[in-house]
């Protein structure tokens, strides 16, 4: 029998919350035995401190999203960080759509021609190398330029984390079609396109999967780390940048604010994850 | 060959004519899988090949499906080169492995070449469920094909190999992975269907039983290099069913396959012969 869709569904997320409840739990016994002011070992101070200013307590952190956001007039933090959360999200999920358009055109190209695939995959993993904080100053210019809107950079950027691992599974998933399945649409004179769309694409689907899980947490990460970089950007990266300022007053709002951020990663990865039972609905579970 | 001085008779199915194929030539891979073969098989025929492993028996219906261009010699296919012949769809092809789609049901692997030679959708449907009775599962259309068995599986894949009506079906090992029921009682529905069709077939195989209840003409092939070194003509009388397995021409038949085997063994390199 196959499981329904909604006990898996479930099964994930009781799996997830029993995964947080036990981080929470090893947060707050390191805080009870670890000592106050932080250890060193071998001279390297790296025994992390446990006094409520860098480790508040984990209900602090969830307090913290009903008290006043500072310098956000009597907003409380949990709406501020919805607002920002859902300018992130957009982002985001423009960053993985035009990194999959990229990843998957690069994709095709790199199975179309050999020479292609030989020419370009060394500079696209050299790519990788590139910090995002070195790139996103030339996005900027370049944006500027063409008189595109300011959020462009950031779902730019996003995609060029997300586009890597999605070509790079892609390129996998439309190689290793069987040669029995390319002879069989061969002996129908079947041309390069038909046999793409009718055989590649459909035996790469399994390999594309991980890609995409991997690049939908990538393109949050690229937009966060642009929205620190680049000002103007008023999103979750923005507020762990801004709360973090304010640490004294409101230790336990920057963690408030990466919690919005690991919220987004999960949505983001939930959205691969549901058309993922989408597509597969039909493959058997063996070859999969 | 005897006809090489007659011009090309069109309604040969197929007409291989001196075709050698050599792999990786000038490289120290060179395999010489086929040397100067000629194999004619006329319109309504079933040809089985049958030879040691490795002989070249797929290389040379890879030739006929023109998935391979021969380094030399000549390949036609019902009057036609062999390339003219893939592009107008004239035969069908089932492998050892079924090499259905995972992605599409039963129906939808049936109908696949149908698609691709951009057919109506409602013939198609119509198409598909007269193959579907033709290979006896009218109502596994729906399935995705993990859901069927082994033999069921391989049905499908020969109905998608008919389904386009080519005149002519190449297959390669096509019951090799089936167990011995299964297999008998698929030789007797591929005998069936191909006299309800009237396809011609060419018809690969290890096991000398299952060439000689099949066919009319049993080639057989040595290794090393790949040639034909015999063909043997099986007139069993009357119509092919369960009962013929029993008759002694039967018998004499499968004996006179086999010594042809042994006699090519002594110069070729034989294995992997089925002695069922
Ligand atoms: N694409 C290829 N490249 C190189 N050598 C090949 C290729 N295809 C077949 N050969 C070689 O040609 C010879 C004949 O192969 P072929 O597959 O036709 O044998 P076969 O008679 O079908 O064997 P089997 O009964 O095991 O299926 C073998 O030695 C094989 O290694
Ligand atoms: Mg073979």
């Amino acid at each position: 029998m196959r499981v329904g869709l909604a006990e898996r569904a479930l099964r994930r997320t009781a799996l997830l919350l029993a995964a947080l409840g036990l981080a929470a739990v090893a947060w707050e016994v390191y805080k009870a035995i670890g000592p106050e002011q932080g250890g060193d070992i071998f001279g390297w101070r790296i025994i992390p401190k446990t006094n409520d200013r860098v480790m508040p307590h984990v209900w602090e952190m969830f307090a913290e999203f009903g008290r006043p956001a500072i310098g956000s007039g009597d907003q409380q933090v949990w709406s501020v960080l919805l607002g920002y959360s859902w300018f992130t999200l957009r982002m985001a999920f423009a960053g993985l759509a035009l990194g999959a358009a990229i990843g998957v055109g690069l994709a095709v190209l790199m199975a179309r021609l050999r020479i292609v695939e030989r020419g370009l995959l060394p500079y696209l993993v050299i790519s990788q190398t590139i910090p995002l904080i070195a790139l996103a100053p030339q996005v900027t210019v370049i944006r500027g330029t063409l008189g595109l809107p300011q959020w462009t950079s950031a779902a730019t950027l996003a995609a060029f984390l997300s586009f890597f691992p999605i070509t790079v599974s892609t390129l996998r998933g439309l190689q290793s079609v069987p040669k029995a399945s390319l002879e069989l649409m061969d002996s129908y004179a079947a041309g390069w396109w038909t046999t793409l769309v009718k055989v590649r694409f459909p035996s790469a689907v399994p390999y594309m999967i991980p890609g995409f899980k991997l690049a939908a947490t990538a393109s949050v990460i690229g937009v966060i780390v642009t929205e620190i970089t680049l000002g103007g950007l008023r999103g979750v990266g923005f507020a762990t940048i801004d709360y973090s300022q304010k640490v004294t007053s409101q230790p336990a709002s920057v963690y408030a604010a990466v919690f919005a951020a690991a919220a987004l990663g999960l949505i983001m990865f939930g959205l691969v994850v549901l058309s993922e039972s989408f597509v597969m609905r039909k493959r058997s579970r063996e070859t999969t | 060959m005897t006809e090489t001085s007659e011009p090309i008779d069109v309604t040969r199915a197929v007409e291989v004519i001196g075709a050698s194929m050599v792999f990786n030539d000038g490289t120290p891979a060179r395999v010489a899988a086929l040397n100067d073969v000629d194999l004619v098989v006329e319109t309504g025929d079933f040809v089985s090949l049958i030879g040691p492993s490795g002989c070249g028996k797929s290389t040379l219906l890879r030739l006929i499906a023109n998935l391979l261009d021969p380094t030399a010699g000549d390949v036609r296919v019902n009057g036609k080169p062999a390339a003219q012949a893939r592009l107008d769809q004239d035969y069908g092809m089932a492998f050892q492995k079924s090499g259905l789609f995972e992605w599409r049901t039963a129906a939808k692997n049936i109908e696949l070449p149908l698609e691709l030679k951009g057919w109506d959708k409602r013939l198609r449907a119509e198409r598909v469920g007269e193959m579907l009775d033709l290979v006896k599962l009218p109502d596994r259309g729906s399935n995705m094909p993990w859901e069927l068995s082994g033999g069921q599986q391989q049905r499908i894949a020969i109905a998608r190999a008919l389904a386009s009506h080519p005149p002519l079906l190449l297959m390669d090992e096509p019951f090799g992975a089936l167990d011995e029921m299964t297999r008998e009682h698929m030789q007797s529905e591929l005998l069936q269907i191909c006299a309800a069709t009237h396809t011609t077939v060419v018809f690969v195989t290890h096991s000398i039983p299952e060439a000689v209840y099949l066919s009319d003409r049993v080639v057989v092939m040595s290794a090393g290099p790949g040639r034909i070194t015999d063909t043997i003509d099986v007139e069993l009388g009357g119509t092919r069913n369960e009962d013929t397995r029993e008759k002694d021409a039967f018998y004499g038949k499968i004996t006179e396959v086999r010594e042809a085997l042994r006699g090519s063994e002594m110069t070729g390199e034989a294995r992997g012969i089925e002695d069922r």
